[in-house]
């Protein structure tokens, strides 16, 4: 067992786990924060993703213990009060997700992508968001939302 | 324990294909399939599941009137489908004995009764809790491990969650059917088809109960017809046991592959006879009045404003540069029959709550639900709330699936509402306030002890005489050096009715058209002695958005559908002629004909470098 540190959407957390322990399961069981979603379980659908150090990582191939003294932001950190992120917003606004298992992880790829770059071409986006498997969508509303987001600016 | 066991296996000769599995002297899946509860009693080889038959006329006599005479086989792949949440479930049994149950079910009220009828229990001391489902495409209906749950729940005292890993969910989940496909067709010489014979073998798997309907097997076999007027036709499809995965239903099951077929012949045809294949598609094409496979009349028939909608989006007959086609593809799909019950609920806050046993399985259904009782009652959708019914609740429900929940959910939400409507007008007129809001008038019951409120149990038995056609043009660019193909654009038209909601309409179209490109161009479980070798999801190759073309779509509205306000399906209309059409385009492109799926570059490149 480890005795990790880390900061998840501002608050600090002290979670002691098994050194297998994923991020993603770490998250999910010992933190309760279900946002994150288990999709193929090995780095290749996205559905886990979350920010760490606001880079964008598969949490479900990550281990906890590489987390440790370091600052993640999942799905729930995004919303401030009840006010969501633009690019939540975004995803409502133009049909961006249908079952929503993909969407934790889309909307924080997005995010990471916007933080970086903050008004894409299309060609970025398809690039950036590649790692991100969606099945309901067809991802043509996903590219919208992304682009509808990056015109309504950060706040 | 495991030392007092000493297991030694003997090898035996398995069959792992259909046309295997009915050859003769095949080693024998099952010893006794015919004792099976449900087994249809027909068996032409003790390895054939099930046999499917749409006859018209008299396909023997029909070949008589023939000119030319055309047979081509295809084969379609085994196909996961792809939803990102694999399935779970949550089995625990309460202090009052009862099973309760939480999964990704699609079907609640059918899972209580398959339930209980694999555990022996009595069915109301099963209760099934309804939760969002993480995508379905068809996989979602079954029992999965949840029996395996119950009984470790009751050995323990303790709630059991099953959860499948993603290696699982390709191993053991419930995919769509590979295929082997004859078509034989007779034309005139003026291109006019006079007589279909079409023989499909389905490779089942192990199992047959991931097809739990009474015919087990592929209803999907009837599009072997196509979008066409065939006045002789014999369509037979089998479902064939074999050693490897039991396969189930999977979005509009039995229609890909079909449509896959019928539509690369009639392209094979039409180059044969010089015509364009839009031409021979027109020639063809059924009318009002005309009989589909399963012996339905249609009325209100757009076949042909649907095709001439794709053709005109894709600048059919315009010159293109070499190494680039053009492809077309049609079909339909009807509108789906089922059970539904909607009970409406007056809040004294002047909302009302919709109750339903149905559950979201991503599709945006309850949003659609709630406009329509939104939309009776004069209210806007936010007033609306919907209340997931658990099993307890209902009776019955058909629950998810074959296009049916907009009709019938809709349908059952529609009449609830109206009679809700009634009730609060009735109510209004005894306080005798004019213009008194909601809120006045079930505040005003209440006081009397009372709550507005209706249910509608709506059974929809046989399909309308609608259906929903589609017409799919593909552009692609072939290239020569690798084989590799591009959509460089795709044309998607849809013969549809009243659309309730635009934005979940065009997301079934555009979520339909990419799972059919998948299916098309790169998605394959593959298999090692039966045993699925494809083990990741990133290794069966979904689309990514990456993959994806420009797309148009056409919308052809006319409100004659059978669910409220005139509505019909959707769900299934844009996934089927997709892979047909890009076929076709590839041939259009460099000549090369693909006969199974998926299109890979190798299997061009290869026809390609064999042409010299």
């Amino acid at each position: 067992m480890l005795t990790i540190r880390l900061t998840v959407n501002g608050m600090r957390q002290e979670v002691e786990v098994p050194t297998y322990r994923t991020l993603l399961d770490c998250l999910r069981y010992d933190l309760g924060l279900t946002g994150s979603k288990e999709g193929c379980g090995v780095g290749v659908c996205g559905a886990c993703t979350v920010l760490l150090d606001g880079k964008m990582i598969s949490a479900c191939i990550a281990l906890a213990s590489f987390a440790d003294g370091r600052t993640v932001t999942t799905i729930e950190g995004l919303a401030q009060d009840e006010r969501l992120h633009p690019v939540q917003q975004a995803f409502m606004d133009m049909g961006g997700f249908q079952c929503g298992i993909c969407t934790p992880g889309q909307v924080m790829a997005s995010k990471a992508l916007l933080d970086e770059v903050p008004h894409p071409s299309e060609a970025e986006i398809r690039e950036w968001m590649l790692g991100n498997l969606c099945r309901c969508t067809g991802y043509y509303k996903i590219v919208e939302s992304v682009r509808a987001a990056s015109r309504a600016g950060r706040p | 324990a495991l030392a007092v066991f000493d297991v030694q296996y003997e090898a035996r000769p398995g069959v792992f294909d259909q046309l295997g599995g009915v050859r003769r002297g095949a080693p024998v899946v099952h010893a006794a399939p015919g004792a099976y509860e449900g087994a249809p009693a027909e068996r032409p080889h003790p390895n054939v599941q099930s046999v499917l038959r749409f006859k018209l006329g008299d396909v023997d006599a029909g070949f008589r009137e023939a000119d030319r005479v055309f047979e081509h086989t295809f084969r379609t792949q085994l196909a996961h489908h792809g939803y990102i949440e694999p399935h779970a479930g949550v089995v625990a049994i309460d202090a009052e004995g009862r099973v309760q149950v939480w999964a990704s079910n699609k079907m609640p009220y059918r899972l209580k009764e398959l339930l209980a009828h694999a555990l022996r229990l009595p069915k109301e001391r099963i209760r099934v809790n309804l939760t969002p489902i993480g995508g379905d495409f068809g996989g979602k209906g079954s029992l999965m491990d949840l029996p395996l749950a119950y009984h470790l729940a009751r050995v323990t005292g303790r709630p059991v969650k099953m959860l499948m890993r993603y290696a699982e969910e390709l191993m053991a989940g419930n995919p769509r059917h590979p295929s082997v496909i004859t078509m034989r067709t007779g034309v005139t010489s003026g291109g006019r088809i006079v007589a279909r014979r079409v023989t499909a073998h389905f490779n089942s798997g192990a199992y047959a109960a991931f097809k739990p309907a009474p015919t087990v097997n592929l209803g999907g076999a009837g599009m072997g017809a196509g979008v066409y007027r065939i006045p002789h036709l014999l369509i037979e499809s089998f479902c064939v046991y074999t050693h490897s995965i039991p396969c189930g239903h999977a979005r509009s099951p039995g229609e890909p592959q079909m449509v896959f077929a019928g539509e690369s012949h009639m392209d094979m045809i039409a180059r044969d006879m010089g015509l364009d294949p839009a031409e021979l598609r027109r020639r063809n094409l059924l009318g009002d009045g005309d009989l589909l496979a399963n012996g339905h009349h249609l009325e209100h028939v757009r076949a042909k404003e649907t095709l001439e909608a794709a053709l005109a989006a894709t600048d059919w007959g315009a010159p293109k540069p070499p190494w680039v086609g053009r492809g077309v593809a049609m079909t339909h799909r009807h509108i789906g029959v089922g059970f539904t019950n909607a009970h409406v609920r007056l809040e004294t806050k002047g909302t009302v709550t919709l109750v339903i046993g149905l559950p979201d399985t991503g599709t945006g259904a309850h949003l659609v639900l709630r406009q329509v009782v939104a939309e009776v009652l004069g209210l806007t959708v936010e007033e609306v709330e919907i209340e997931l019914a658990s099993t307890d609740l209902f009776e019955t429900d058909s629950g998810v699936g074959g296009s049916r929940v907009t009709h019938t959910g809709g349908r059952a939400a529609y009449h609830a509402a109206e009679q809700l409507k009634e009730q609060i007008a009735a109510e209004a007129a005894r306080l005798g306030v004019r213009d008194a809001s909601l809120a006045t008038i079930a505040q005003a019951a209440a006081r009397d002890g009372r709550t507005l409120e209706a249910g509608h149990f709506y059974d929809a038995k046989s399909h309308a005489a609608v259906t929903s056609f589609t017409a799919q043009a593909a552009e692609v660019a072939v290239d020569p050096e690798t084989g590799q193909v591009t959509v460089r654009r795709f044309t998607t038209a849809h013969d549809v009715g009243t659309v309730i909601n635009p934005l979940g309409h065009q997301g079934q179209i555009e979520g339909g058209f990419v799972q059919g490109l998948g299916f098309a161009l790169s998605e394959e479980l593959r298999t090692e002695d039966g045993r699925i070798s494809t083990l990741s999801l990133g290794d069966f190759k979904l689309p990514t958005v990456l993959d994806i073309p420009p797309l148009t779509t056409v919308l052809l509205e006319d409100p004659v559908g059978p669910g409220p306000f005139g509505a019909k399906a959707i769900g299934e209309g844009s996934i089927s002629a997709v892979a047909p059409a890009i076929a076709n385009a590839v041939a259009d492109a460099c000549g090369v004909r693909v006969q199974d799926l998926p299109i890979t570059a190798e299997k061009v490149y290869v026809a390609l470098r064999e042409r010299g």
